[in-house]
């Protein structure tokens, strides 16, 4: 154990010193954050242009239109005209994204209004332009000379009351109560993907030894579980670091852009154990990855076995659609119980489910340990072979052999 | 001199090629121990399973007064051999040393010695991949011997070595068996071996050929030889008394003799008749008798039937 944190220690210190890890440590959180940063300014330009909604009324229904309009949240900007058809379309010729409508009694009698625009225009304006059919259908109602009862019952229209069974517990959760369940998942989410990239790291730290051909060298001073444990370590501790940058750059970022008080809704109980499952979903990978490296010469010439174990971390990004559609479903609960997928359907599943299924979380970290010890001995019997194996990788049939041995 | 290392009987198959057949040697403390044969005769096979790398089918390697392997009193530089390539020379030499529980300050002392005296002074802060293929392999050098092991395993340790650097690492190796350390290396550059070492094993296909002090083994198998350039007639040459066997090649012949001959007297057995342009005699070397084994070529008719 001394030897392999001393394993440990080493990997740590390269890594740190090592210029690319330190620019990809720093570049991933400030790439992100500076998209969602710029986003928001560009978002926030957008609210100022709206779209110029000018409105000649002559039938007097602009009030009312002005309140259907607010109440939509429909971004336009209604104000009032009585300029003509034609001094519209030359004041247009210059505008963007405006619009003159001009509701007069051909409105009430044939339905029609007639609408200029800017030859530039938002794309759902249509659409939006639909909203008042409502207005100006009451009034041709009312014009009609339909009580106003009448009126009321014409109006209101056919409405669907959906009820969904299982919704009803969940209903009275607040915006607060989600973000309160949220956060802790985000948190642990982020040093799963953390620690899982550094596993990749392992990887080639592991085919790393065998290009640089000081394996026997390493071997003569320590065991090959020794150096495998030391590497597993090491590679933890640098994705914590890589987590925690992430964090740095995360906390403030959330606590000014949507003004979560993040500290308060991670220090809870749960987040202990969405840690754990995270950490276990680690070694997991940590544990293949260091074996798989081990059979690897070099990186470029990975065979298509190689390849497909490396993709093995994404596998959970399958289950997102059907895990969010239906969180307790058959899927969600068959990519619990995949060690491969359990500790990302897990955490996605604990985040959109009220109330956690204790007894499924159970069973799945039993199956994630179990499948780690494996993993460990098969990945410990690859790595003492593979990693003093030089020229070559391993094929799966030489790797079914070593582990038989 | 105590025995700090003794293999007995190795045995080692890969699939169902035996590669080892047993295998009986001792290193003892302050002696140069030279396993020597051809490609593929075994060599790095034994070292690995010294070193725990490998594991023997059969037979057993002891370690004196140690019941495991004693990993931080071994030296160990492999026939494959290397470093990471993006590391400074000095850090790489510290974390081996760290590996094998050395002080760090002794470490980093000594490394600046051998620095200075493989003439890599100042190049500490240089990265590996910045050095020479030669200047790494003094780098590889010191790591192994940095740590003051009691035993130091130097699986072809010239191999790839300029003549000035081959001659550096011969003057080092000879200076740690002075000062007690067991050296056991291989090699299959005779001469260099010759020049240094106290006992020689000699394997090939995985069997031993000869082994023991090199004087005994020199003064065993060192028959003389008579090199004669010139046309002459086989039969005329095998009539020569004392000679045991003659190869003949072109215009040169080679006769073998006894290790007993008295040159001057043999020389006036020559008959006079004989052609010669050139004449040389000398005693057979460890070189031409590693060539015999690995060629299975039958040099020596007789003192060797070891492997007859």
């Amino acid at each position: 154990m001394r030897n392999a944190l001393k394993i440990a220690k080493w990997e740590i210190k390269r890594n740190l010193k090592n210029k690319s890890f330190l620019i990809g440590l720093f570049i991933t959180p400030i790439m992100i954050f500076g998209f969602m940063l710029l986003g928001s300014i560009f978002g926030g330009d957008d609210e100022d242009t709206g779209t110029n909604v000018y409105i000649h009324d002559e039938i007097g229904v602009f009030d009312t239109v002005k309140e259907t309009v607010a109440s939509s949240g429909v971004d336009w900007k209604v104000k009032q005209t009585d300029i003509s058809e034609k001094e519209a379309l030359k004041k247009l010729q210059d505008k963007e994204d405006t619009a003159y409508l001009f509701l007069n009694k051909d409105t009430l009698n044939q339905g029609t209004v007639n609408v200029l625009t800017s030859e530039e225009i938002n794309a759902y304006f249509t659409d939006q332009l639909q909203l008042l059919q409502g207005p100006i259908q009451q009034l041709q109602a009312k014009e009609l000379g339909l009580s106003d009862t009448q009126l009321a019952a014409i109006s209101k229209g056919v409405a669907f009351q959906e009820t969904q069974a299982k919704d009803e517990a969940g209903s009275d959760l607040t915006a607060e109560d989600m973000l309160q369940k949220i956060v802790p998942i985000i948190f642990a989410g982020i040093i799963l993907l953390s620690i899982v990239f550094s596993g990749m790291y392992i990887f080639q730290s592991a085919s790393q030894e065998k290009k640089d051909k000081i394996a026997e060298i390493i071997l003569s001073s320590v065991t090959p579980g020794e150096l495998m444990q030391g590497k597993i370590i090491g590679y933890f501790v640098l994705g914590i670091v890589q987590a925690v940058v992430f964090l740095i750059f995360a906390v403030p970022f959330a606590m000014w852009k949507w003004d979560i008080p993040v500290a308060s809704y991670v220090l809870v109980p749960e987040t202990a154990l969405l840690v754990a499952i995270a950490i276990l979903g680690y070694l997991l990978f940590a544990s293949m990855f260091v074996g798989i490296g081990a059979t690897m010469a070099d990186m470029g010439s990975a065979g298509q076995f190689q390849g497909m174990v490396m993709m093995l971390p994404f596998l959970p990004f399958i289950f997102i659609g059907p895990v969010l559609s239906d969180p307790s479903g058959l899927i969600a609960q068959i990519g619990t119980y995949i060690p491969f997928t359990s500790p990302g359907v897990l955490l996605l599943r604990l985040a959109v489910l009220d109330t956690w299924p204790w007894m499924q979380i159970v069973i799945s970290i039993v199956i994630l340990i179990v499948s780690i010890w494996i993993m460990m001995k098969l990945a410990g019997k690859i790595f003492k072979v593979g990693i003093l194996m030089y020229g070559k990788n391993a094929t799966p049939k030489e790797m079914w052999k070593w582990i038989r041995a | 001199m105590g025995t700090v290392l003794s293999v007995k009987n190795l045995e080692k198959s890969f699939k169902t090629k035996q590669v080892l057949k047993g295998i009986t040697f001792e290193v003892r403390s302050g002696e140069i121990m030279a396993i020597l044969g051809p490609n593929g005769a075994g060599k790095s096979t034994t070292i690995r399973n010294i070193m725990g790398i490998m594991y023997p089918d059969n037979g057993s390697v002891h370690f004196e007064g140690h019941t495991d392997l004693p990993r931080n009193i071994i030296g160990y530089l492999p026939e494959e051999r290397g470093l990471y390539k993006n590391v400074k020379v000095m850090d790489m030499l510290l974390y081996l040393a760290e590996l094998k529980d050395y002080p760090a300050k002794k470490a980093r002392e000594r490394a600046m010695a051998y620095l200075e005296k493989f003439d890599l002074k100042g190049k500490e802060h240089v990265k590996l991949e910045e050095l020479s293929k030669g200047m790494n392999q003094k780098v590889q050098f010191i790591a192994s011997i940095l740590h003051e092991p009691e035993l130091l395993i130097l699986d072809e340790p010239f191999s790839g070595l300029d003549p000035v650097s081959q001659d550096l690492f011969k003057e080092e190796i000879r200076d740690l068996a002075n000062q007690g350390t067991a050296i056991l290396l291989s090699s299959h550059q005779m001469n260099l071996v010759e020049e240094m070492c106290d006992r020689l094993f000699m394997i090939q296909a995985g069997q031993k050929v000869i082994d023991g002090p090199l004087d005994e083994v020199k003064a065993k198998y060192s028959n003389f030889k008579c090199t004669i350039r010139g046309k002459n007639q086989l039969a005329d040459l095998e009539g020569i008394a004392g000679v045991q066997h003659v190869q003949q090649q072109d215009d040169v012949n080679i006769l073998y003799l006894g290790k007993d001959i008295d040159p001057v007297q043999w020389l006036k057995t020559l008959p006079d008749h004989m052609a010669i342009q050139e004449l040389r005699l000398d005693r057979i070397s460890l070189h031409e008798i590693f060539v015999a084994v690995a060629t299975n070529k039958n040099l020596i008719t007789k003192g060797v039937e070891v492997y007859a």
